[in-house]
């Protein structure tokens, strides 16, 4: 899914999403919906950064707080917050984004590998890209996406590390 | 084509493994003693069917095994061998080596070293006696004394009308030996089509020192009309007289039923109207699926243990088990839909007969998906007498198994998870419960230790016990180890049950040394984590000298839960009903404080530890008693405690949804349910939450 810095010159659909004034991006094909934010049945003895567990389709699927969970200061829920629902391997988790930006098409040449200085252990940045920012505003016309490595972000994997 | 070989191929080692059971089952049979006639002609069809089938598939290893397997278990039943204790003994170890096999063969991985196996069988075909010489198949390299040499099939035109089967005359080439086998075999039309391959079976037959004699192509049509799927050649073998019948006639197990197969005696002065020496009876016969039908004219010897063979086909279909979850997942969801349904209406619409008979449908349609999951216990049980071979082996320990219960219907899913948790346990009793033979008669013991298997069921659970007769639990030495790993505190006050509970702390072990059985310290961990998982419990239970006893108890199903839906604050949880015995509206200064941070509640003269689940799960709101609810549970560890909510919504049975499937178990937590809402509760599991007696630490770091 979130393999990068492949086969020069492919061009990837990606979704992009703010948290804080960052804007991230991740794989089109690892997104199953994005959904309005709704109060998720919290749970106990987990990370704060779960928020809890919510209903998709039937599926018990965990809410993450993905700011939170990458470092940042916890997002300020507001009228645009939403979940976006992804597919890491087998499971289905939903992170919580502060808006959903844009989906746009990049090459996967463009895609730097990001600089794994005084990240934590494991990165979950997968490589930066600049694309063209779609704004009323024409100053801004370029912005940085990060790129997540959702692997990286799997829960199961973080929480086993966690308990050992 | 390849995809559909592996179909067939699947399908093949299902029944290995299906063969290997019932081996399995009646060889311990044997071993326990009956000896029965039945008993030995299942162990025998069952390797027949893996010899049969592996020949079919080409797993030359495996079949050239199971073979030499067979003809030992083919003494026996003919009553030749006698099967004494040690003959069942190395059958048994035979047994084992043939699961390899197939293991091996299924995983394509290196076969299994099984020379000393078989030189084992053939020293008990060798030793019980002359009388058996005759059965065995000829070595291929006797073939050379009959001098026969392979005849090429004189194809004179492809006219289909007026050919005649080109044939060897047998005066010459094989003088004053008695009459050979003559076998002709024609394919069906379907029998490649059906994945069969006629150069499987003529290859075999060359294997006992048959020479294909003549092919008859009087059916194979012109050029343009030529189906290449379709068999139209019909072979004339020609195999010695010391081959076993039975033997070719095993050849043809797997040969499409209308397939053409004759076997008859070669005539010594005209072998080519070998038409007329036998009944073709080139028809499917329906009763016996399985095998062709065969017609002797040589000798009438099918004994009639052959007639069993043919197996009343049961009215059964195999179904992957995928489905059957989707099934359930789907009549879950109707469930769930069904009750969204009913609070959408009016409770006078509710009330209508068309809304209940709707949820007794599908409650129906859900008992009877559950029911087509529910499966023998037995088949969780099963692979236990093999591993406890193995490890008398390892560890030169004598143990006999008793297991009881084993038709207990559990959840297929249950069945499943189980095998781990109780191949540990098993092992665990095997090393450090079971003594030596010497230790045993020096404690006034019987050398041979038992472990006692058993499921039962009680009300909505499960107890699988294993027991064993060993030397119990040292506590002294657990305590010991457990302050030196800085599990407990050196002065800690513990109970003989704290103490038996601590060898399933993490990291705990008191192997003196480390075996490859068990003593990683990682075993009763797991399994302790893998029962609590399924929303079971582990109990141990011990007394020195005398043996320990693992109980584990289980839901009968990992799919539904009748189950209490209490609220506190916002959110909603769910109580397995099965724990919960009745409910209290505290009256004024019936809950008191007996510490800051504990309470009781007074019940008829009791008092009973009472918990506040809000703050367990930190939602505390400082609410009176008297305006919650205390819902007395019963827990298997901890007796009868309290547990503090603020209203109880309903009582319903709910789907379990795994936590696992998108994140993992949660302690505290057997998983959670849909509500009729659409909303997710969390079902509470009572033994881990009230047990749990740091569980103030273990659920802190709540998600707010």
């Amino acid at each position: 899914m979130s393999k990068t810095q492949e086969t020069e010159g492919e061009e990837r659909k990606i979704v992009t999403f703010t948290l804080g004034n960052q804007m991230f991006g991740i794989d089109m094909r690892a997104l199953i919906e994005i959904r309005e934010w709704d109060e998720p049945t919290p749970l106990p003895s987990v990370p704060s950064y779960v928020k809890g567990v919510t209903n998709l389709r039937g599926a018990v699927v965990p809410v993450v707080g993905l700011a939170e969970r990458l470092g940042w200061a916890p997002s300020v829920l507001h009228s645009r917050s939403c979940i976006l629902v992804v597919a890491i391997g087998q499971r289905q988790a939903g992170f919580l984004v502060d808006e959903v930006a844009d989906i746009v098409v990049i090459d996967s040449a463009d895609i730097q590998p990001a600089p794994d200085v005084e990240v934590s252990e494991q990165s979950a940045i997968a490589g930066l890209v600049r694309i063209e920012r779609r704004t009323s505003d024409a100053s801004h016309s370029e912005t940085m996406v990060l790129l997540l490595d959702l692997d990286a972000l799997s829960l199961t994997r973080h929480i086993m590390e966690l308990a050992a | 084509m390849s995809d559909e070989l592996d179909e067939i191929q699947a399908i093949f080692f299902e029944e290995c493994t299906e063969g290997l059971t019932i081996a399995e089952e009646g060889l311990s049979a044997m071993a326990a003693g009956d000896v029965s006639a039945d008993v030995i002609a299942g162990v025998f069809r069952a390797v027949h069917s893996i010899k049969g089938g592996s020949g079919a598939f080409g797993h030359g290893a495996l079949q050239a095994f199971s073979h030499r397997f067979e003809n030992v278990l083919d003494e026996v039943r003919a009553g030749h061998i006698p099967p004494t204790a040690d003959v069942t003994r190395i059958m048994l170890g035979a047994f084992d080596l043939l699961s390899d096999h197939v293991a091996a063969a299924q995983s394509g991985s290196a076969f299994p070293d099984d020379a000393a196996m078989l030189e084992q069988l053939d020293a008990i075909l060798a030793s019980k006696g002359a009388a058996i010489e005759d059965s065995i198949p000829a070595p291929v390299a006797e073939a050379d004394e009959f001098g026969f040499t392979p005849v090429a099939a004189v194809v004179e035109d492809f006219d289909s009308f007026g050919f005649e089967p080109v044939m060897v005359d047998l005066d010459d080439l094989a003088p004053a030996e008695p009459a050979g086998w003559t076998v002709r075999f024609g394919p069906s039309r379907g029998a490649m089509a059906n994945g069969a391959e006629p150069m499987l079976v003529i290859r075999e037959l060359e294997d006992m020192g048959g020479q294909v004699m003549g092919v008859d192509i009087s059916r194979l049509p012109g050029l343009r009309d030529l189906d290449p799927e379709d068999g139209y050649l019909i072979w004339t073998i020609v195999l010695p007289a010391t081959v076993d019948e039975q033997a070719i006639r095993d050849c043809f197990d797997f040969v499409a039923p209308d397939s053409l197969i004759e076997i008859g005696r070669a005539e010594l002065s005209a072998v080519a109207p070998v038409a007329d020496a036998t009944m073709p009876i080139a028809m499917p016969v329906i009763e016996e699926v399985e095998r062709p039908a065969l017609t002797l004219v040589a000798d009438n010897i099918a004994p009639a243990v052959e007639k069993a063979k043919a197996d009343v086909p049961g009215q059964t279909i195999r179904v992957d088990l995928g489905k059957l979850d989707q099934l359930l997942n789907l009549v879950g969801e109707l469930v769930i839909r069904g009750s969204i349904l009913s609070d959408r209406l009016s409770p006078t619409d509710q009330e209508r007969v068309e809304l209940p008979e709707l949820s007794r449908l599908t409650r129906q349609i859900q008992d009877n998906v559950m029911s087509l999951r529910a499966q023998p216990i037995r088949q969780a049980f099963s692979r236990v007498p093999r591993m406890l071979r193995d490890l008398m082996a390892e560890t030169g320990k004598q143990v006999s198994l008793e297991t009881t219960g084993e038709m207990t219907e559990v959840d297929k899913g249950v069945i499943e998870k189980i095998g781990d948790p109780l191949t540990h346990m098993i092992r665990n009793a095997v090393d450090h419960g079971i003594e030596s033979p010497e230790e045993r008669i020096a404690a006034g013991k019987p050398a041979e230790g038992t472990i006692r298997l058993s499921a039962e069921q009680k009300g909505a659970r499960i107890v699988v016990r294993i027991a064993d007769d060993g030397r119990g639990i040292n506590r002294e030495r657990v305590r010991a180890k457990a302050v030196e790993r800085g599990i407990i505190a050196a002065d800690a006050q513990l109970s003989d049950e704290d103490i038996d509970s601590l060898i399933c702390a993490p990291g705990f072990s008191t192997a003196e040394t480390i075996s490859n059985i068990s003593g990683r310290g990682v075993g009763m961990d797991v399994v302790r984590s893998n029962v609590e998982a399924l929303g079971g419990r582990l109990e141990i239970h011990s007394v020195p000298g005398e043996g320990t006893t693992f109980s584990m108890a289980l839901p009968l199903t990992l799919a539904i839960l009748d189950g209490m839906i209490v609220r506190l604050g916002k959110q909603r949880y769910v109580l397995p009903l099965t724990n919960v015995i009745e409910t209290v509206q505290p009256a004024p200064g019936q809950v008191q404080a007996t510490s800051p941070t504990s309470e009781v509640i007074e019940l008829r003269g009791n008092y009973l530890p009472v918990r506040r689940v809000g703050e367990m799960f930190g939602l505390s709101d400082h609410r009176k008693p008297e305006e919650s609810l205390v819902i007395i549970v019963e827990s298997e560890a901890a007796g009868h405690v309290g547990l503090m909510v603020d209203t109880i919504d309903n009582r319903r049975e709910v789907v379990i949804k795994s936590l696992e499937d998108n994140l993992h178990p949660i302690r505290g937590l057997g998983g959670a349910t849909v509500l009729g809402d659409g909303s997710i509760a969390l079902i509470l599991d009572i033994d881990a939450l009230v047990v749990a007696t740091g569980f103030k630490s273990a659920l802190k770091g709540m998600a707010a």
